[in-house]
């Protein structure tokens, strides 16, 4: 695809401005209004979803030329979908996400490179993740779990750590812990340790797309000889690369996917697993913009216009994981679950996707500061969430305040209550 | 080419990350598709993009503009032709970082605001005091304050609420020149409960009826007066548009009105008008919700003759009035009047909230306008013949020779088959007047439907002119020369009123009284010759 091929949906912009705010009959206060951290940090009009969609009409129709400046607003953004979800809610006529993934592909090619992004791609060629590590080092986290390595043998569950569980010393016990119960739970389960790699899906947001083609095709002949009919991640941004992103790329994987609270979710209601203990707290939860609106999967091609397609073929966000998470909090005896006003398919973003953690930090914490602030609001004294990288950024974010608040992963929550791994020894779970 | 002088000088005010001349960044401000029937699409791109922080910042920049020679205009969200510039030279300011609700007085029942408070905003934080404010037709993500101090304002509540330019109480008001005025009790240092003083009241040269669409001057704060709200301090509701599902309150009641005939409907109307009853209400055609909600099965049904025949015919005559009472009696004695006066104009009515998954759609989509976007569906655009404000019965007469004139359009396949009646219609205040504008739908990607967009406003004008009704007010500086005779010359006035503010120059007047020579022969050499011969005898 190039850009002259989402002409039609540019054009159709009527610059209404509902990308800025959550679908207009979910806005409970002024405070919490906004959906986009990019246009709410910098305002200006090109920063938001229509602005974006304006200046690619703008540079396709040769009124304008990119240059650095524009490139960088191109790019300060997450790429959390939520501008895409609020014009889905009156528009079928546009996919306002394939615009501004177009965009970036567009710089890429055009040779305006982030340089941050440049850096990063070149470590993940060199080093299969997006966190510049050493590959060597990818499965440390797993030394000494009974657990099996796929290079050796066949197995019935594959997990997949993805790059930011993988190295992440503050999620380790999390990880581990998740892993000793599915295999305390009797599943068949492997992992493919040190040759596991990167998924790609977020090379694909800094716009390489070759590169994540790459990693899809190494990944795709991973999963077929591992055996495996089920790949479990806990990894958001990896789920929504195998359901959507993969598929998209004609690179479908041949097995289910599942997200790590999908399957936790799924062992409980068979009585495999049991929350018996007691988590007196009062938790918010966040819903990942990658296992949440951006999580659905892949509906397919729609070749004819785009006015007559149907609504299920329009990725509106209504299928991604909402639920799983909250039913699973409920579970936990003594928890009490307070939602958050963007919640759902109208979730405010995290702030470490589309590239923008590793370009732009200070963005990345600020739209995190604003989610923290958020969560404050409710009474909750711990926000939780499904994602690595939501968990770091706000981890990071937090501890630039005074705020009393606890992080935690929803895998954390769970091996709490099921009594694997007690609060001292996970990050989220100790005294702040 | 704004000078580096000027550039750097807005830099210094609001700091460089709040002014930007890059043509791509400007250009998100010139793409206006919206009521705008230039084909392109793109309207003046601006020379900068300044973005005050203050009504000090607004002082600076406005004063910037006039030592630079530089046009200026202000706009919101920003949705709408009227929002961009209308000449070269312009500098436009969005008002994005003024976006605070100021103070909400309960007991006095207004808010303060500043002008990136949308509807939806305002509405959420006033219900949690038990008040709402009046939400226009263009929906929630408009800006109550340009509303109020600027352009129009009419909505489905208006029978409760009236329109935006009843609703302003005081105005902070940067003139052209820069300097500070306050309208209403601010002016005279009170708070800021009344638009007519003590303090200086010029609500009619603030907007009149049709407001300077930027042409004044910017707007930084003013009170909009709020209303009763005897609903629950938040509407709970699940889902975004179609599939919401909302809590709804005991003291709500949603009725969908059938009459056999028009005129039934306008004699019904009238007397639910005169019995001072409803929250909402507006006449709308059933084919309109259609096309809203499932725009492809409306496609079809736009095939199919009896769907048609029942759709645009037999359930022509549709009304909606949603009713609200602050007490069971209340609302029980408002359901009843409802149903004796539809039951004596020989028309029935359905009262919606008591039906399953329908009912619970409604409140939230109604109350919050949030469903008025879904227009959107059928095409991705529409443009508007706009309107006047007249009695109920003329409003009905200007919807059928809409829809006359909207059929044969849709015959010739210059706009989409929307089923022909298609008006957007409010009552003002218990229907002491009503508003009435015929929408088309098209697709901005089809080039036939581009080609003959601009001819809808001077048809429709002649029209109304054939059948001796007033002409449609416009804001569109191509017919104001043409209009202008036909309304008792308005614009020579509203640019005596833009001389005396210093608005020439300086402000971006065009959208308010800049007029400029139209030749209506390039569209429709005919409807030059009709207009001509009109404005001749109405001389």
């Amino acid at each position: 695809m190039a850009l002259e091929d989402y002409k039609n949906d540019m054009e159709g912009c009527s610059r209404c401005s509902s990308c800025k705010w959550i679908p207009f009959n979910q806005v409970k206060s002024w405070r919490f209004a906004h959906n986009c951290p990019a246009i709410s940090r910098y305002n200006l009009h090109a920063y938001s979803g229509s602005g974006k969609m304006i200046m690619g009409l703008s540079m396709l129709t040769g009124r304008s030329e990119l240059n650095e400046s524009i490139m960088d607003i191109i790019f300060t953004c997450q790429l959390c979908g939520a501008c895409d979800t609020a014009c889905k809610v009156y528009r079928d006529d546009i996919d306002l996400m394939d615009v501004l993934l177009e965009l970036r592909t567009h710089c890429v090619e055009e040779g305006e490179l982030v340089i941050e992004h440049m850096a990063t791609i070149d470590a993940l060629k060199r080093e299969n993740n997006m966190l510049g590590e050493k590959k060597e080092a990818r499965g440390d986290w797993a030394d000494g779990l009974p657990v099996k390595d796929i290079n050796q043998e066949t197995v019935d569950v594959l997990f997949h750590a993805g790059c930011r569980y993988s190295y992440d010393q503050d999620s380790r016990e999390a990880l581990r812990g998740i892993v000793k119960l599915l295999v305390d739970s009797g599943v068949d389960v492997g992992i493919a340790g040190a040759s596991e790699t990167c998924c790609g899906g977020r090379a694909y947001k800094f716009g390489y797309q070759g590169e994540a083609e790459n990693y899809a095709d190494d990944m795709l002949s991973r999963v077929k000889s591992s055996g495996a009919s089920l790949l479990v991640t806990p990894c958001a941004d990896g789920y929504s690369a195998f359901n959507y992103l993969y598929p998209r790329m004609k690179k479908e994987l041949p097995v289910e996917v599942l997200h790590i609270s999908q399957y936790l979710e799924r062992l409980l209601k068979n009585g495999e697993i049991n929350l018996k203990n007691n988590v007196p707290r009062k938790v918010t939860y966040h819903d990942p913009c990658y296992l949440g609106r951006m999580g659905e999967p892949y509906l397919g091609d729609w070749q004819d216009s785009k006015l007559l397609r149907p609504m299920s073929m329009k990725r509106a966000g209504r299928n991604g994981v909402y639920d799983t998470p909250r039913d699973i909090i409920k579970q936990i005896p003594a928890l009490e679950l307070v939602e958050m006003e963007r919640i759902r398919e109208y979730s405010w973003c995290c702030g470490a996707g589309g590239g923008v953690w590793e370009a732009y930090p200070d963005f990345a914490v600020w739209t995190a500061s604003e989610r923290i602030e958020e969560a404050l609001s409710t009474g909750a004294d711990t926000l939780v969430t499904s994602c690595p990288w939501c968990l770091r950024v706000f981890r990071e974010a937090l501890a630039e305040t005074e705020k009393d608040l606890r992080i935690m992963d929803i895998s954390e929550l769970f091996l709490e209550s099921a009594g694997i791994c007690s609060p001292a020894t996970l990050k989220g779970g100790g005294a702040l | 080419m704004i000078s580096d002088e000027a550039l750097g000088a807005f830099q210094v005010i609001v700091g460089e990350e709040n002014v930007s001349r890059e043509p791509a960044v400007l250009d998100t401000y010139a793409w206006q598709p919206t009521i705008n029937d230039d084909p392109a699409k793109w309207v003046y791109r601006p020379v900068a993009v300044v973005l005050p922080g203050s009504t000090a910042e607004v002082q600076e920049v406005v004063k910037v503009c006039n030592k630079h020679g530089l046009k200026f205009k202000a706009t919101t969200t920003g949705w709408g032709v009227y929002s961009g510039p209308t000449s070269d030279n312009v500098v436009q300011f969005d008002m994005r970082r003024m976006n605070k609700i100021i103070e909400i007085d309960e007991k006095n029942m207004y808010a303060v605001v500043e002008p990136y408070v949308t509807g939806a905003q305002l509405q959420a934080e006033a219900m949690k005091l038990g008040l709402n404010t009046h939400i226009i037709g263009a929906g929630p993500v408009c800006s109550p304050l340009a509303s109020a101090t600027s352009g129009w304002g009419v909505g489905w509540d208006c029978i409760y609420m009236s329109y935006s330019a009843r609703n302003v109480l005081g105005v902070e008001w940067v003139l052209p020149d820069g300097e500070l005025l306050y309208l209403g009790t601010p002016g005279s240092g009170s708070e800021w409960f009344c638009g007519d003083g003590p303090g200086p009241s010029l609500r009619g040269i603030l907007r009149g009826t049709s407001g300077a669409l930027g042409g004044h001057g910017v707007f930084t704060r003013c009170a909009i007066k709020l209303f009763n709200w005897p609903g629950p301090s938040e509407l709970h509701t699940e889902g975004l548009l179609l599939d919401a599902q909302s809590e709804i309150p005991e003291n709500i009641r949603f009725h969908m009105c059938f009459f056999p005939d028009r005129d039934k409907l306008a004699d019904a109307v009238y007397e639910i008008g005169d019995a001072e009853i409803g929250y909402l209400a507006t006449r709308v055609s059933p084919n309109v919700f259609l096309y809203g909600a499932t725009p492809r099965l409306f496609r079809k049904l736009t095939r199919t003759s009896a769907l048609r025949s029942l759709l645009s015919e037999t359930l022509k005559w549709m009304f909606v009035i949603v009713l609200m009472g602050s007490s069971r009696e209340e609302i029980e004695y408002q359901d009843a009047v409802v149903k004796k006066i539809v039951g004596d104009y020989k028309g029935f009515s359905l009262e919606m909230t008591e039906v399953p998954v329908i009912g619970p759609i409604l409140p939230m989509n109604f109350l919050r306008v949030s469903a008025i976007p879904a227009i959107f569906r059928l095409g991705g655009l529409f443009t508007t013949a706009l309107g006047r404000n007249e009695t109920w019965d003329t409003q009905l007469d200007w919807a059928e020779v809409g829809e006359e004139l909207r059929k044969r359009r849709i015959e010739q396949g210059e706009v989409l088959d929307d089923m022909g009646d298609n008006p957007f219609m409010a009552l003002y205040e218990n229907n002491t007047w009503s508003h009435c504008e015929n929408i088309y739908q098209y697709d901005t990607r089809n080039e036939k439907h581009l080609e003959k967009l601009h001819t809808i406003f001077a048809e429709s004008t002649i029209r109304a002119m054939e059948i001796c009704q007033e002409p449609l007010s416009s804001f569109d500086w191509r017919v104001r020369k043409i209009l202008g005779p036909l309304l008792y010359d308005y614009n020579y006035w509203q640019k005596q009123i833009a001389q005396s503010f210093g608005a020439e120059g300086a402000a971006d007047t065009g959208m308010y009284c800049d007029e400029v020579d139209y030749d209506l022969s390039a569209g429709d050499p005919q409807l030059k010759e009709k207009l001509e011969k009109i404005i001749a005898e109405k001389k």
